[in-house]
Formats: structure tokens, sequence, C-alpha cells
């Protein structure tokens, strides 16, 4: 009987240790990780604790290691911090926590991706698709990249302050936690956040400019140039697209005296390049930016707006928040992962950025003495190269490594292991990001900036990613600044891969940063940007670029040159604007063209929809979604010969098709390589009008839809959680489009919505983005400014002078004390 | 205090320990299901946002209340199997 007593206490206790153990940890499914059962759905432990009530607020008091004296934070009703700092110190802790406070696993995660570490959160992936993305930010440089930038900042002791006071108040965040108090996506991949060091703000940085930054057609552009020959690729590509409205137009007015570089042409490699340049650049990615002079504003005080463009995720990319000490007010948008504020306003000024389009990517061709690869030929002798290896923590299995060769010049990312299909050639990556840089110190400066010697001071720190800085003061003066780091370019160089056994290859020398296109208080009482040339061809320097826009640049001029009196109504309209130009040059022309016998029911229908369309992408526009299905059909039929498995070749602007359309009717593209018949251009306008038109039919059944098919819905504008897991993410009805000033497309858009009249009794600032402060997907503030973006509505900033002015616009108030 | 989630089978096992019935398993069961159930149902009542419903969705049970139900039969099989763990430990 005892023993029988003693077999069934022995069983019931290895079933509750089994089941324990069992429930406690993560098993892989059919590819998924499935969460910890037992801790995951503890309503006191587990994903339970993370949805938030709805007058949810944090404690009045806590305790923060590191701090000097108490720190003040009101949140307000979309929980934006309000930040009152003592000293400068604690103001960047400050910030570190509460931005973790709101934001960690986001920071975390996109500083893994950016740093290759993704596979030791979610293992190798199918196929071992994870390690190889992780495997390609590493042979990129991005890691090389983030430590020379990480070296500058360590050298500087401001710069090294702030990152490290601002790594502190990270870390004693994440040093509160327990497992309970963890954000959703840790528990969910079952995961705990490690420590946060000034590398990983480096990082962040860094991030941002390989989205902004990296793109580049070199390898296509020389491609192009074998097979085409050189009249054909100018035809194709041209440097200067002439539709006018450059961000500065100074023809003939650049008073400096221009570096100048030896005349010699560089030497072009003889081969066609199998493989495709690492990354092409969404051309969807692009920005808005605006100053408007008094002299056109109904209060005389200049307006400024911004609107970044990007890839449109949650947690939202901005986090906004407010910074006051003894040295600073600022108010505007932060980058989580970084500290200070990096677009926004103060008391006397306010200033924002687009991307500057230029080409900072260089592939040099490398000739390697053997298959050791230790040595590669310069100048005519034998350098030695440095091997590199990457080691890969990879969840769930032995760790992997991964050699990657550096030159001088860069990173040899394609070799025999890595995307070695059909080339056998090496090149190594030369990105300007990979250099020192001192962005932090710029967005310290600019953030205390007082007038536009400030700003011209603040943006002297700054060399990667090049962007378009506009600025506003309280005394009215306006200005822009394409500000970056560019190499002196001869003619031509750049757009094609360079020889690297020659050091003449590389860049001679730096354009003088005074020597950047910019302008000041210009005549036309505005100054503007959206990614479009920087300047005319009289600009003394060589320069080149993937692309540049052509639309939204036009209509915002167009607009801003036909307004006066101005007001801050008057700018939200602009952010908001649906109407294409691209759609009122070319549709009068394509429907000019169209064949229009034969057609069916539904064809006719919609031609008679297009005809009548007014060019604006309204959310519910009929004629929007006919235009986009027939457009995004004509174009790859016109440009088949660039879709070729064995070479990679770019496609031609839209803008240059229009144009070659128009003016080169018997061009030789039109014609489709595959088929045996000759088309011409007016087979193709009209094949492509059925195909769209069948698409949507198409789309329509699939969708259940028997009314109208709404642009809206067509586009389908989605806000995507970083993980791409669907329930996360939200489905918006918005109109606009990628070539209208409201640029937003199915992913990309305004991540940030931004009107501030700079005014002299304050600033009056109105903003909005697509999402929320709370990274918790279980808050009221994941998500809660959604609504105001789609509808196109904006909330009033709250720009404070003291914590106590807040009175009833203060959601609640913490006060951090030392601990 | 650091409590972990497990910390109810222990506690069960104690509780079984001192009352021993004669439906020690059960008993765990449903006090801890009961727990978590009540736990979870006060916490999604002032929900600001239907995240239960979203978590549902991505553990591919699709209904909130499927999700409650496997919380609180997960608890309960831990909090049941402790107590009865706890029971056998004693004598009579």
């Amino acid at each position: 009987m005892i023993t029988m007593k003693i077999i069934k206490l022995l069983i019931s206790l290895s079933i509750t240790v089994l089941l324990i153990w069992a429930l406690d940890k993560s098993w892989v499914v059919g590819g998924s990780r499935i969460p910890p059962l037992g801790k995951f759905l503890d309503p006191f432990h587990g994903f339970w604790q993370n949805i938030e009530s709805k007058n949810h607020k944090l404690p009045e008091k806590l305790e923060i290691p590191g701090l000097k004296e108490p720190v003040t934070i009101v949140f307000d009703s979309i929980m934006i911090p309000h930040v009152f700092a003592q000293h400068d110190e604690d103001l960047y802790l400050a910030q570190g926590y509460v931005t973790a406070l709101h934001r960690l696993w986001q920071m975390e995660f996109q500083t893994h991706a950016a740093a290759g570490r993704i596979s030791e959160l979610i293992g190798a992936g199918k196929d071992d698709a994870v390690l190889n993305y992780d495997r390609g930010q590493r042979r990129l440089g991005m890691v090389f990249a983030a430590e020379n930038a990480f070296k500058r900042m360590e050298g500087d002791p401001l710069a090294n302050r702030v990152a490290n006071r601002y790594a502190d108040g990270i870390n004693a965040y994440i040093q509160s936690l327990s497992y309970k108090d963890l954000p959703l996506e840790y528990k969910l991949m079952d995961y705990a956040p490690e420590e946060w060091t000034p590398l990983k703000s480096a990082l962040l940085l860094r991030s941002m400019a390989q989205t902004l930054n990296m793109g580049d057609k070199d390898m296509q552009m020389t491609n192009a140039l074998a097979l085409f020959g050189k009249e054909m690729v100018d035809l194709l590509y041209p440097d200067l697209e002439p539709m006018g409205d450059p961000i500065v137009d100074r023809t003939d007015r650049w008073d400096f005296e221009p570096v100048k570089t030896e005349d010699t042409p560089p030497a072009l490699p003889a081969e066609l390049i199998a493989i495709s340049g690492l990354t092409t650049p969404d051309p969807t990615i692009g920005s808005n930016n605006w100053a408007v002079s008094g002299s056109k504003t109904k209060t005389g005080s200049p307006i400024l707006c911004n609107d970044p463009h990007l890839n449109i995720t949650l947690p939202s990319i901005w986090y906004g928040i407010q910074l006051q000490s003894p040295t600073v007010n600022v108010m505007g948008v932060s980058l989580p992962g970084a500290p200070g504020v990096i677009i926004g306003f103060n008391d006397s000024i306010a200033w924002g950025v687009t991307n500057a389009q230029r080409d900072l990517v260089d592939w040099y061709k490398i000739k390697f003495e053997n298959d050791r690869k230790e040595k590669y030929e310069l100048d005519g002798s034998w350098k030695e190269s440095r091997k590199v290896v990457e080691k890969f923590s990879v969840r769930d299995q032995v760790t992997r490594y991964d050699t990657v060769i550096y030159t001088h010049w860069g990173p040899v990312p394609y070799d025999e292991n890595y995307r070695a299909d059909n080339n056998r050639k090496h090149y190594a990556f030369r990105w300007i990001a990979h250099d020192e840089s001192e962005e932090l110190l710029t967005f310290y400066k600019l953030n205390r900036a007082k007038n536009h010697n400030d700003y011209m001071k603040a943006l002297d720190h700054y060399s990667s990613p090049a962007q378009n800085f506009v600025f506003a003061s309280v005394t009215g003066d306006i200005a822009m600044r394409i500000q970056g780091k560019f190499p002196v370019r001869r003619k031509g160089e750049g757009k094609f891969v360079l020889d690297g056994s020659k050091s003449s290859s590389g860049p001679q020398a730096y354009i003088p940063f005074d020597q950047n296109v910019m302008d000041k208080n210009p005549e036309r009482g505005f100054v503007s940007s959206a990614n479009q040339y920087p300047a005319d061809a009289t600009y003394p320097y060589y320069v080149n670029a993937v692309s540049y826009e052509a639309y939204r640049n036009r209509r915002i001029n167009n607009i801003l040159r036909e307004s006066n009196s101005v007001t801050v109504t008057d700018m939200m309209n602009l952010q908001n604007d649906n109407y294409s130009i691209k759609a009122e040059e070319v549709l009068p022309f394509l429907l000019d063209r169209l064949d229009v016998t034969g057609f069916n029911d539904v064809e006719k229908y919609s031609y008679e929809t297009l005809k009548a369309w007014d060019y604006v992408y309204h959310a519910d526009s009929e004629s929007a979604s006919y235009f986009e299905a027939w457009w995004t059909n004509l174009f790859p039929l016109i440009w088949d010969e660039m879709r070729n498995d064995e070479v990679s070749l770019s496609y031609p602007t839209a803008w240059n098709t229009i144009n070659l359309m128009k003016t080169k009717p018997d061009l030789e593209f039109y014609d489709i390589k595959e088929t045996p018949e000759k088309e011409t251009l007016t087979n193709l306008i009209r094949a492509s009008f059925s195909k769209g038109i069948a698409e949507i039919e198409q789309w329509k059944k699939e969708k259940g839809v028997t009314e109208k098919v709404n642009w809206a819905d067509f586009k389908d504008t989605y806000i995507e959680h970083l993980t791409r897991t669907e329930a996360l993410g939200f489905h918006v009805q918005h109109g606009g489009h990628a070539n209208a000033v409201n640029a937003a497309s199915r992913k990309h858009g305004p991540s940030w919505r931004m009107v501030v009249s700079v005014e002299k009794d304050g600033p009056k600032a109105f903003a909005t983005y697509p999402g929320g402060q709370s990274g918790n997907p279980g808050s009221l503030y994941y998500s809660s400014m959604l609504d105001h973006w789609s509808n196109g509505k904006y909330f009033n900033l709250i720009f404070l002078q003291k914590a106590e002015d807040a009175g009833n616009k203060a959601n609640f108030t913490t006060t951090l004390k030392p601990k | 205090m650091f409590f972990p989630w497990w910390s109810v089978a222990p506690a069960a096992a104690l509780v079984g320990f001192l009352y021993k019935s004669k439906a020690n398993f059960l008993a765990g069961f449903i006090a801890i299901a009961l727990l978590w159930l009540i736990m979870a149902l006060v916490i999604d009542m002032n929900a600001a946002v239907p995240l239960a419903e979203k978590i549902a969705k991505i553990l591919l049970v699709n209904s909130k209340v499927l999700l409650l139900l496997i919380t609180a039969t997960l608890g309960g099989l831990v909090g049941g199997f402790g107590a009865l763990t706890g029971s056998l430990l004693r004598g009579k």
C-alpha cells in the first residue's frame, strides 16, 4: 500500500513538473514559435498584464538611479511627455527613460535589424532567409559604419555625455522590469531585453541612413552602358530632367570658387554584371518640407511645414517629446534610440528635413591576387585586405560564422559564400555613412539654435544621411540648405561602377560645406524641397542621384507661388493635397492615343470615367483606381527589356518615360521583346488599358465589391506592425498617392505631418502621425492619432514654458526622483 | 518579491496537503481555473483596446472566449496537479 502511495505521488509530481516545464517553454510548431503558454496566458504575469485600462496612468513618483535632481514629466492627452529637467545630464537620462518606457521593444528590434542580429531572436528562418538578411547587413558594413560613428561620438565629450546619459535612462528602465512588465512582443517572441549602449544609438542613426541614403543603381547603369551604348543611356537616364523647380533656383549666381579635380575619365569594367545591387531604393520614400516667409502669411510670421515620408509601421517611427532644461526648450519628434529632437521647433526657430537625393554609394571592382583574397591590386602593387569574421548567435542553432573581406574602399559584400549566383567578380562597397560623423551634435545644436547663424553652425557638423534642411526663425528668416558630405565628382563619375585598382577612382575631394546648395530669404517668399534635383546645370559640381522627384515639388511650388495671406489651415490643406501632376501630364495623351474600338462594357465605362477625372486621388475616386491600374500595367510593358534575369537593369523614371512617349514615338523599347510581332506605343497603350481594367474586375470579384472601386479600398493603405503580424496592424481609408503632395501609398506615406507658425509670442504648432505614442498594442495610445491622420486633421501641440502651465491640458504628471 | 507564474502549483500543493479531501485534483483545478478566469475577465472588462481578441487571432484560436477558456484550463491543470501532489504527500 505504501509503495502504491509513493508511485501515485511520484506520478503526480512528475506530471506537475512536466506540465510546468512544457508550459514554460516556447515551442516551434510548423516553423512558427508559440510563446510559453503558461507564462504567456497567466493573467498575473502574461499578456493580460499588457492590457491597459482606459485611464491608465504612470505612478506619481518613480525612483531612477543616475539622476542628480528630480525631473518632472507632464503627459498630455496624446501621451506626449513634456520633460522638465534641471540639468542637461538629467534631461537626456529622462528622455532615455521615458522613450524606453513607451518604445523599448521597437528600439531594440530596429537596432538588431540594423546590426544583422534578427536571427538571434527568431532563428535562421525558412531556407535561412533571416540569417541571410543578417549576413547582408553585416556585409554592407552596417556595424562597421556604426562603430565608426561611435568612435567619433566617444571622442567628443559633449556627444559622449549625451549618448551615455540617454543610455543610462534606457537601462534604468530595463533594470526595473520583471517578466510581467515586459512589452508584449518580448512575451510573444520569448526573449528579454539586453543592455543599451551608445553604440546602439549610432546603429539606430545608421539604420535611418540605410533607409534614406543607401540607394544606388551603379551596377544597373554599367550594364545599360554596355548593352545600349552611351547615347541611349543619356536618353533613358539623363542626369538632369528639365522640368523645372529645383530645390534652389540660383541660375548662374554661385559666388564661390569650386574645388577642381583632374579631368581624367574614370575607367569602367567591361563585363556585364549579373547581380543587382543589394538595395533598390523604394521610389515612394521621400518627403516634403517648405517654409513661407512672413511677407506671404496672414499673421506676418513665417510658417514652416514638414512631412517626412517613410515606411509607415507600428510602433510609430517617430516619438513626440518636449525637452526643457536651463539650456534648451524644444519640442517635436525624436527617433527612439537617439537623444534629442530631430524635427521640431523651439522659442525662436523651427526646422525640418527631407531626403537629399544624391548618389552616395560607389562600387569598386577588386582584383584579388588569388583565391585566398589576402591581397588586392592597387596602383600596380598588392595591398593587404582585412578579414572580419562575423559571428551569428542563431537562436536554437550552433553559432554560424561568415568571413567578410574589407578593402580600404569598404567591404566586399558578394563573393562565392554569399549570393554567388552567376557572379564571380568582387566589388567593394563604399557608402558615405561608413565614414565618421557627428549627427548627434547637429541635433543638439539645432535644438538650441536661436537664429540663422546657429542653424548654419549646427549643420556644419552634419555629414550623413544627406538631408534638405528647411528653416524659419521668429525674426522672419527662412532658409534651405542641402547638407551632407558630398564627394567632388567628375562628370559621369559615380553613375557607373569604378575601377578599384586605381586610387584615382576614389573621391579626390569633398564639396566644402559652404559650397553646398543653399538659399536664404529668396525673393519668391518661400523655400521648399520634395526630393527634386537640387539646382540647375549652372551649379559648378556634377550631381547625380538614382532618381529625382518630378511632381510633388512642382505642385507645392505652384500653390505657394499663387498663395498670399497664407494661414496654417492652408498649409495643412497643402500637406493633404491629393492632386497628381503626373496624371495631368500623361492621361490626356494616353486617352488621345487610346484605340477605342472593340471596348467591352466595363472598358467603355472606365473610359468615360477616366475622361471626367480631375486628377485628384480622393479616397472615393473611381477614376484614380482605373488610372492607377492602367499606368502600372503600361510602364512595365514599355520597359520589358529591363526585366532581365541575366543582367540587372533599371527602369527609367516615370517623368522621363512620359517625356519619351511624347517626343520619341518610335523608340525601339515599345516593342515587347518576347513577342514575334513588333508592337508600337499605341499597341501598348491599348493592351495595358484592357489589362488594367481586367485587373480591377478581378480585384472586385475577389473582394466582393459590387459598387464602384474606391481608390482608398484599391490602394489599401496599411499600417503594419514591425513583425508583420496582421492582428497588430491597421487598414485605413485614406486618399493620396506617391506623386501627390499627400504621398500616402500602400505602406509608405507621411510618417509625421507638422505645421509651425513661428510667432513672436510663442510657436503655434499643429501635428499628427499615423499611430500613437505608446508602442504597446494593449494601450489606448498605440493608435490614438491614427483617425486624425486618416482624416487630414491635426492636434495642437502644447509647447510649455513651465510644467505648471499645463493646467487642464495635462493628462497626468510623473516626477522622476534620484534613487 | 519574485513569484513566477507557476507558483500556483506549490500554493495548491500546500492547500492539498493541509486540506486533503476526496476530490483533490478537482478542487485545485477549479480554484486556479476560476482565479485565472476572473482575473483575466476583470482586466478585459476594463480594457482600453481589444488586445485579447488580437492575441486570440495571433494564437490561431480566433475567439476571445476560447482564449479565456484556454487560460482558465491551463491554470486549472497546473493547480489541479499541484493540489493532487500535495495531497499525496500526506499520510491518510
